[in-house]
This record gives C-alpha cells, sequence and structure tokens, in this order.
C-alpha cells in the first residue's frame, strides 16, 4: 500500500505555528498546557490515520509534555545570572528561527518564479522542463485544514457494526478512482458529500486518497469558507491514471 | 592586430553587448576585461566594475529604447536574457505548459542551506523538524545543492552548499545577493507581538538568531 508521506505537506513547527496563529497567542507567552492538548489532539488523528513521518510528531509533543511538567515545579535551571529559565525558551527559540526560513523560503520562491519569467539563449540557459513541476501540491492550505475536516466528518459517522470482521474493502487505488469519478462527472465535489453516511473506514481511506491525488497533482484540494469540509476539483491538464 | 587606442570607437559596453550577444555560454566580466585590453591594447585593461558600469547604462539604454532584451549578470556571468513584460509570448511559444515550482520542503531546505551554508543535515533537520533526507538527495539531483565536503565534528557529516546552477535558477550574480533574512519578529507581526515582553525576554538572553551571511545585499532582483 502507497504510504502518504506527512513531511511532504507540514512538519511539527508549522503545527505549532499554526496553533499559536489561529490563538492570537503570543509567542512569548505560550500557554502550554492549552497548546500541549491542542497538539495532541492532531497527533492522535495523524496517528490514528497513519500517515507516514508522525514520529517527529511525537518528539515534539513528548518535548511539549516535559516543558509542560516543568512549568510546574519550581525551576531549578538558572542561567549565568542566577535568572530561572524560562521552560518554554528551548521551543520559542526554534518556532523564532523556523519562522525565518520559512519566510526566506517564501522570498525566494518569488525570485525563483521571476527569474523563471526570462528567457535566456542556447547554454546560458538550463534545462527547465525538468524542473518539478509534476511534483506541484495543490493543497491550498494546510494539510492540518483537512484534518480538521477528517475529524468533524469522523464523528458524525456511523459506527460500523460490531461483531463483523470484514476484510479490508476499501484500498486507496479504489478510492482514488472513486474520486476520479465523482469529478469527472461533476468537476467539483465536497467531500463531507462524497462520504456522507460511509463508514469510518470508507472515510480515511478516502481521504488519503484525496491527499495522495493532490500530491500528484491530479485534484486540488481547497477549504470550504466555513472550514467544515473541503472542496475536490479536478485539476487542468492531462490526468495521471494508474 | 591593435588599434590605435585613441580614436577606437568602439566602447567597453559595445563589447559587452557584442559578446552577450554573439556567446550562447555566460561570460565573466574579467574575459570582457581581458578581450578589450588584448584588443585596444594591455594598457587600456578596464575594471571589472567598469564592465558593471556598463551594463547598467546598456540595460538602461534598453530600457528606454522599449527593446525587450536585457543583460544580465548571474553566477558570475553576463548573459542576454528576454524581458519579463514578454515571458507570456515566449511562454506561448515554448508551450512551456506550468511554471517551474519547488515543493515547500524542497524551498525550505534550499533556503536552510542557502543561509547557514555549508550546512549539515542535522542542522537543516533541527530547524524543519523534520527529516530533510529526501529534500537534500532532490536538490542534490537537481544540481541546485552539492556536498561541499566534512565536517570537522564527530562523524564528519557531510557539508551541503549552493551551487552555481542554484545563483542562476535564482538569477543572483554571487551569494551576497541573497536578500537579507528578516527577523522573526518583524514576521510575526505586530498583534501577536508584545514589545514589553520581548525585552524582557531578549533581556534574559534569547537569541534572535541573524544568521545573515552578508549585511551588504539588498532585495534587489534583476533589472527589468
Amino acid at each position: 500500500m502507497y504510504r502518504v508521506q506527512l513531511q511532504d505537506f507540514e512538519g511539527p513547527l508549522d503545527l505549532l505555528l499554526l496553533l499559536i496563529n489561529r490563538n492570537e497567542i503570543d509567542i512569548f507567552d505560550i500557554p502550554i498546557a492549552q497548546i500541549t492538548n491542542e497538539y495532541l489532539s492532531y497527533v492522535e488523528l495523524i496517528e490514528a490515520i497513519d500517515l507516514d513521518g508522525v514520529a517527529e510528531f511525537i518528539y515534539f509533543a513528548a518535548l511539549l509534555i516535559s516543558i509542560k511538567a516543568r512549568m510546574l515545579l519550581p525551576s531549578p535551571e538558572q542561567d549565568e545570572e542566577g535568572e530561572p529559565i524560562d521552560p518554554r525558551q528551548e521551543i520559542v527559540e526554534r518556532l523564532l528561527e523556523y519562522v525565518q526560513y520559512k519566510n526566506a523560503a517564501e522570498t525566494l520562491d518569488e525570485q525563483f518564479k521571476q527569474r523563471s519569467l526570462l528567457f535566456t539563449r542556447g547554454e546560458a540557459s538550463t534545462p527547465v522542463q525538468s524542473m518539478m513541476s509534476e511534483e506541484e501540491i495543490l493543497v491550498k492550505r494546510t494539510v492540518f485544514d483537512l484534518i480538521d475536516t477528517l475529524r468533524d466528518v469522523l464523528e458524525n459517522a456511523p459506527e460500523e457494526p460490531s461483531i463483523t470482521i470484514t476484510p479490508q474493502k476499501y484500498s486507496i487505488p479504489e478510492q482514488c478512482e472513486y474520486i476520479r469519478e465523482a469529478v469527472f462527472t461533476q468537476e467539483q465535489v465536497s467531500f463531507g458529500s462524497m462520504v456522507s453516511g460511509k463508514t469510518r473506514y470508507f472515510i480515511v481511506v478516502t481521504f488519503l486518497a484525496a491527499l495522495e491525488m493532490a500530491y500528484s497533482g491530479e485534484i486540488f484540494v481547497s477549504s470550504s469558507p466555513a472550514g467544515d469540509d473541503f472542496v475536490i476539483e479536478r485539476a487542468a491538464g492531462p490526468t495521471i491514471t494508474g | 592586430m591593435k588599434q590605435n587606442t585613441f580614436d577606437s570607437p568602439v566602447t567597453l559596453q559595445m563589447v559587452l553587448e557584442a559578446l552577450a550577444f554573439a556567446t550562447d555560454a555566460p561570460v565573466s566580466a574579467k574575459e570582457v576585461c581581458r578581450v578589450y585590453a588584448e584588443v585596444v591594447g594591455e594598457a587600456n585593461l578596464p575594471s571589472e566594475a567598469a564592465v558593471e558600469e556598463a551594463l547598467e547604462e546598456l540595460n538602461g539604454s534598453y530600457e528606454i529604447g522599449g527593446h525587450t532584451m536585457r543583460i544580465q549578470y548571474w553566477a558570475g556571468g553576463l548573459r542576454m536574457t528576454t524581458t519579463e513584460s514578454v515571458a507570456p509570448f515566449l511562454e506561448a511559444f515554448f508551450r512551456r505548459e506550468r511554471r517551474r515550482h519547488l515543493t515547500k520542503p524542497l524551498m525550505e531546505t534550499l533556503a536552510i542551506v542557502a543561509y547557514k551554508q555549508p550546512a549539515t543535515k542535522a542542522e537543516i533537520d533541527a530547524v524543519r523538524g523534520v527529516d530533510s533526507g529526501y529534500a537534500l538527495r532532490k536538490l542534490l539531483e537537481l544540481n541546485l545543492l552539492a556536498i561541499f565536503g566534512r565536517a570537522e565534528i564527530i562523524g564528519r557529516p557531510m557539508l551541503y552548499a549552493t551551487t552555481e546552477r542554484f545563483l542562476e535558477e535564482f538569477g543572483l550574480k554571487n551569494l551576497d545577493e541573497l536578500p537579507n533574512l528578516r527577523q522573526a519578529e518583524e514576521l510575526l507581526g505586530d498583534a501577536a507581538f508584545n514589545e514589553e515582553r520581548t525585552r524582557l525576554f531578549m533581556a534574559r538572553g534569547l537569541e534572535m538568531g541573524d544568521g545573515d551571511p552578508s549585511s551588504t545585499s539588498s532585495e534587489s532582483t534583476s533589472k527589468t
């Protein structure tokens, strides 16, 4: 089975920044308990749907929990001037550094795009076609928005009938086909409508199939304005099958 | 075949233009100087700064004349390019379907190496909080990064640095032209930011780490 690589989308620091921004938190005064709980709720779900790359999320979860524990104890750690060290310092430093490089990456990306508008001649040009267009990721917001959606949908999903032990009925390739058919006929479908009334297993596999297809550039995925669902659209251009 | 230096009607600007036009590989400023002096006499060896000045003037005159070519100075090499304004037509002609694009993990990894270079994988992973092995392999494959040697620390990890191709693809003359790294405070925006608290935090010794390799760079990109 193909495994979706979570780190192709976002990492644990992205998730922390998202939570900080969403809650309008001052980065220098992070309410660790609150953030840890929110963070863990995402990690649980990431674990449940078994995306690859969850190890790094768990590492940061452990870090958050250890900070939370240290915050509760009278601080034995002091800096050279005898001031107590804020246990949150390490994570703040890492977040700040990451923000800096994230921004640098965006600036460079802009520069890259500008530069590619200028055409050169002969050997002065570089083989441009070879560069990556097939790897364009079309998820407009973050993968965490998608996970939010998944959580909401899962909460409303009917429980599987107990006792019955059935072999896994759905596979990612099959669900890709299911999505392909849906966007072929309608061009634009909402994830919620595609999976309403279906079992949890069906929903999760369909979700993974959608991520997979967004990654391969076959579909566009964007959050609905209300944020409680997302819309799947057929991407322009040739469709990759298989 | 030496010409009389005093009444030579050919300026450095003209030589630069002719070379950029006639060669289809990048020409270094040094080469322009050498060629110029070889013809008009060693006594008139121009400086590289003079070449850059001539380049500015030339591009200025192209712009005034409404022309669609410019001479760029990327990765230490002079070459002719078209302007941004005609890009849609060239894209249509070459049937370039989608704009080139590097994925977010690749761009982040590249940015970290660009500003920290030479950098080890461990340093890059630490900033991103995730494993960068795949991104590094891909960037090596694309020849945007190269292995620069090994660090003299335990395990002798490989050191990554950007390549000439990187400068070319990003339209930079050299690494000094990388845009300044912006301070994190600036980026987080004022709303989420409590100045008072920052000062307190700073006083406690939190370093904001300005990893910028140069202090002279500006936000200049290509001149169009």
